[in-house]
């Protein structure tokens, strides 16, 4: 470690004055370890959780009992095992998919697109148990509800599609895992509301604000800077994929 | 009793305002023969606590008092709302709630927490100079210019300076105060204003030849509020009149007029039942009103209208497209004689459920909030996913949580590994510890465990420009090292003369003892003494055979070395006295005052230096020395989520100066807890 760094002043000449605005407010650094512990705990970092409590000194939250199988249930979700997602959320508590037919009947479809990519991935795979799933288990609920028709109808037109390499965008979509981390997260919120708790991280509300303040302010002609970086590349040099990482930072500009 | 006047209105921090006349102030009461309950005796008993109200400040300064005591100010008895807000101090008794109200709907609303802050500073100071004035009994002239003196003076002990001087410096970002009292120097000659500023009466006996009365209150509708409501109850209408203007105009609008009538007026009148916006012709509003009726006027300043209540219902939008960057008063006007109308600013709970619809619109503006979410998702699905991921990791890395960094990251990982085909979505979090977060935490953790020398050498060795470039982070190092050795010489105090134990517990003492001893007396006092020791340092004391083979040594060896300890005390203090003798800085002088304070007392704990001594004033010293270290690394001193959070709040300031929907939102009440 050289001695002679020098210690550059972050104030540029020209500050603008909201950023000064920005400078003068000293967030508490109990406030954000708080977000920090919520996020952990409620998106399922338990190792983390239990690490960050030691090291920043703090209480292990009471819907830590919940993690484990909420961890569970998301690697389920993750690598496509929904049956095992289902029997998990039944153990953890029945009500949940009872009283949430929409959750229950995204799952199913999940469970569906997984049968269909395994039987089409094969030209000579037999498509019968994706058929028989669909009437069996999607077909009834489908019946009640358009919504849910639509996307049957939709995740049915896979098997006339697949295996293909140029899926149209909206089929394309149910194959991406984008879908099992959407359903995935849905799981975990309607868990951590059944047992009395936010839904939803503070984090994910924090960021939606930051971002609705921003647009508000530029929208009404507050005098703002053009951009509102939050100094995510130039504080991690760690972080590989930097452009990912830039396109993070613009997203809050927006 | 004129000066008092001039104290109340530098107390509000707007001496420049309107309300700069007479009797205005905190003990307008004394002077105002019509209050029929104002208790002259707070006056006194506000004398006596005096003494007690010293030791409670330097707590409160300490324990910071300001956010702590803001939920026990709701709704205060009616009696205390005689203090208009300006200067309430006179009620201020040792235990009493200062008079300061928030009205309901505005209960945890960020501008209501800055106003609390504001006033409670101000209270804090006022009692500080009250206290280390005390030769004087608490004769009104002696406090008259109390909050000019603080400013100016420079001889006082030092913790007054350190309270004082962390009051927010008003005049710098003025909170917009609310409405308290009617102003008895903005209103119509013939008005008298009664109940400390709560009643506004059309006296006389003569018919007066203007042809109506008005008053305005004492501040204008704060913007920052979102909404802002007040009511008023007609105690009576006089003999044949009922012409009664209930609304808000702006400053210097003719008082003689009845409001609504003039421009930059508005009001809704008794007598037709109708809404006038500045001129003489009204539009058909609500129905009459008169005797007993109780009539709220309220501002939603976001879409720049205003309503009506009569008796607790809506009455529906009166005026639209109200200027955002007037002033409004509250102002009422009255015609005939004898009319008379009562206003509640807030002080008591309202007849309309005004928190209701101040929840209405806080839920609205959630949803809005909550919808940015749907209308993001929709093209950008999992971005924010990766955001978070890489706000939390960097901020812990940032922060030196090395292993919680370590252990998320190795969590993200997995999580993407699960999604099977997904790996190339999901950026790495980078959390590879470079040597530079170990070595910072590892000054953090000297710094938190109170061995501030191994900060201090940690921190010469691997960052030397740090403390060079630094001088006062390397000045509180040195004083927290002082204030480290206090610590343990009163640790070993409370050691070496225990507090006598219970006659019980010393008899279980005596009987149980485990050897024998040559004076009784001796003996009995060492049994307390392990028992001390057993309480207080628990397992760790007994860790150490040698220090019961004989625990006659023991205890010598303990005075021993707390004499030497207290020698190295004095040498130390010495050291850092001569080091910063000349520095002209006055913060700097204050803090080696307060710290060298210290060792007058045997026992630190008991005084009102105490907190002083806490361990929670390690963690400061702590987060400021990383964030120097980060900065002298060419790093930014806040981690990336900081700054989000700094950023949300600056937005959403900007959102509610101007009464926009930032004032619906309180981000730390709301999103942080």
């Amino acid at each position: 470690m050289s001695s002679s760094t020098v210690s550059v002043s972050a104030a540029t000449p020209t500050q603008h004055p909201f950023q000064r605005k920005v400078d003068e407010i000293k967030p508490s650094k109990a406030d954000i370890n708080f977000v920090v512990m919520d996020y952990l705990i409620s998106e399922g970092y338990p190792k983390a959780a239990e690490k960050f409590a030691k090291e920043a000194n703090l209480q292990l939250p009471a819907e830590e009992e919940s993690i484990q199988a909420r961890v569970e249930i998301r690697k389920a979700i993750h690598a496509g095992d929904i049956d095992t997602a289902i029997n998990k959320i039944n153990d953890l508590n029945p009500q949940i998919l009872d009283t949430d037919a929409g959750l229950h009947f995204a799952l199913l479809r999940l469970q569906l697109i997984e049968l269909i990519r395994a039987c089409t991935s094969a030209a000579d795979s037999d498509i019968a148990p994706a058929l028989n799933f669909a009437s069996s288990q999607l077909a009834p609920r489908a019946a009640t509800n358009a919504g849910f028709l639509k996307d049957l109808e939709l995740t049915m037109s896979l098997l006339i599609f697949l295996p293909a390499d140029n899926l149209q965008p909206q089929l394309a979509e149910l194959l991406k895992p984008s879908l099992r981390r959407e359903v995935a997260s849905k799981v975990n919120e309607a868990i951590m509301t059944s047992m009395g708790t936010r839904g939803e991280a503070r984090m994910r509300s924090l960021i939606r604000l930051r971002r609705w303040a921003e647009r508000q302010a530029r929208d009404t002609g507050k005098d703002l800077p053009p951009t509102l970086p939050l100094g995510l590349q130039d504080a991690d040099e760690g972080m590989h994929d930097a452009n990912g990482n830039g396109e993070a930072a613009d997203i809050m500009v927006q | 009793m004129f000066r008092r006047s001039s104290y109340a209105s530098v107390a509000a921090g707007q001496s420049g305002q309107a309300n700069a006349p007479v009797r205005s102030g905190a003990f307008a009461h004394l002077v105002n023969t019509g209050s029929s309950h104002a208790p002259s005796a707070h006056a006194s008993s506000a004398s006596h606590s005096r003494h007690h109200s010293r030791s409670l400040d330097a707590d409160g300064h300490h324990h910071n008092n300001m956010s702590r005591s803001w939920g026990s100010s709701g709704l205060l008895p009616s009696c205390s709302s005689q203090f208009g807000y300006p200067g309430g101090y006179g009620g201020t008794t040792q235990d009493a709630t200062p008079s300061f109200f928030v009205p309901s709907y505005l209960r945890g609303s960020k501008h209501a927490e800055k106003l609390e802050e504001v006033h409670t500073a101000r209270v804090a100071a006022y009692r500080e100079h009250r206290s280390t004035h005390s030769s004087n009994a608490a004769s009104l002239s002696t406090s008259s210019s109390s909050v000019n003196l603080h400013r100016m003076s420079g001889s006082h002990r030092g913790l007054t300076h350190e309270i004082v001087e962390r009051a927010p410096v008003f005049a710098d970002e003025p909170v917009a105060p609310w409405p308290t009292k009617w102003n008895e120097a903005d209103k119509y000659a013939q008005l008298e204003i009664e109940d400390s500023g709560r009643q506004a009466k059309f006296a006389g006996t003569q018919k007066p030849t203007d042809e109506a009365a008005s008053v305005r209150a004492d501040y204008p509708m704060p913007r920052q509020c979102g909404i802002y409501y007040y009511e008023v109850t007609v105690v009576s209408k006089g003999k044949d009149g009922r012409t009664i203007g209930v609304g808000f105009s702006a400053t210097k609008i003719a008082l003689n007029r009845i409001p609504g009538w003039e421009p930059q007026s508005y009001a809704y009148h008794g007598d037709d039942g109708q809404a006038f916006s500045g001129k003489a012709d009204g539009t058909p509003y609500g129905p009459k009103f008169g005797t007993l009726d109780v009539i709220g006027c309220g501002i939603n300043f976001r879409t720049g209208t205003a309503f009506f209540t009569k008796n607790g219902h809506y009455l529906g939008t009166a005026f639209r497209d109200l200027k955002t960057d007037t002033p409004y008063y509250p102002t009422v006007g009255v015609k005939k004689l004898g009319e008379t109308l009562r206003a509640n600013f807030g002080q008591e709970p309202f007849a309309y459920d005004i928190d209701k619809m101040v929840q209405a619109e806080k839920a609205a503006i959630q949803a809005e909030i909550a919808q940015a979410k749907a209308d993001y998702e929709y093209s950008h699905p999992s971005d924010e996913t990766s955001l978070i991921q890489s706000l939390v990791g960097q901020y812990l890395a940032h922060d030196g949580y090395v292993e919680t960094a370590r252990a998320f990251s190795e969590e993200v990982v997995e999580e993407a590994k699960s999604l099977s085909d997904a790996d190339t979505d999901i950026p790495y979090i980078g959390t590879e510890e470079d040597l530079d977060a170990i070595n910072r935490q590892k000054t953090r953790a000297a710094i938190l465990d109170g061995d501030i020398d191994k900060a201090l050498k940690h921190t010469t060795a691997y960052y030397p420009s740090v403390l060079r470039d630094n001088e006062n982070i390397y000045f509180k190092l040195r004083c927290r090292k002082f204030i480290e050795m206090i610590r343990r010489c009163n640790e070993l105090t409370a050691q070496c003369r225990p507090v006598p134990t219970p006659p019980s517990k010393r008899s279980t003492a005596s009987t149980m003892g485990k050897r024998s001893s040559t004076a009784t007396d001796e003996y009995d006092f060492e049994m307390e003494l392990d028992e001390q020791l057993g309480v207080h340092n628990g397992a760790e004391q007994w860790d150490d055979p040698a220090d019961h083979m004989d625990d006659e040594d023991d205890l010598e060896d303990k005075e021993a070395r707390l004499a030497q300890l207290t020698q190295d005390c004095i040498q130390y203090g010495m050291e850092l006295k001569s080091e910063f003798a000349n520095d002209p800085r006055r913060e700097v002088k204050r803090a080696l005052e307060d710290t060298f304070a210290l060792i007058a007392y045997e026992n630190v704990r008991e005084s009102a230096l105490a907190p002083l001594l806490e361990v929670a004033g390690r963690v400061p010293v702590a987060e400021e020395l990383n964030s120097a270290i980060l900065v002298s690394l060419g790093k930014s001193s806040s981690a990336a989520l900081e700054r989000l959070v700094q950023q949300t709040e600056a937005l959403v300031n900007e959102l509610a100066d101007d009464g926009g929907p930032g004032a619906f939102v309180n981000v730390r009440r709301d999103f942080l807890q």
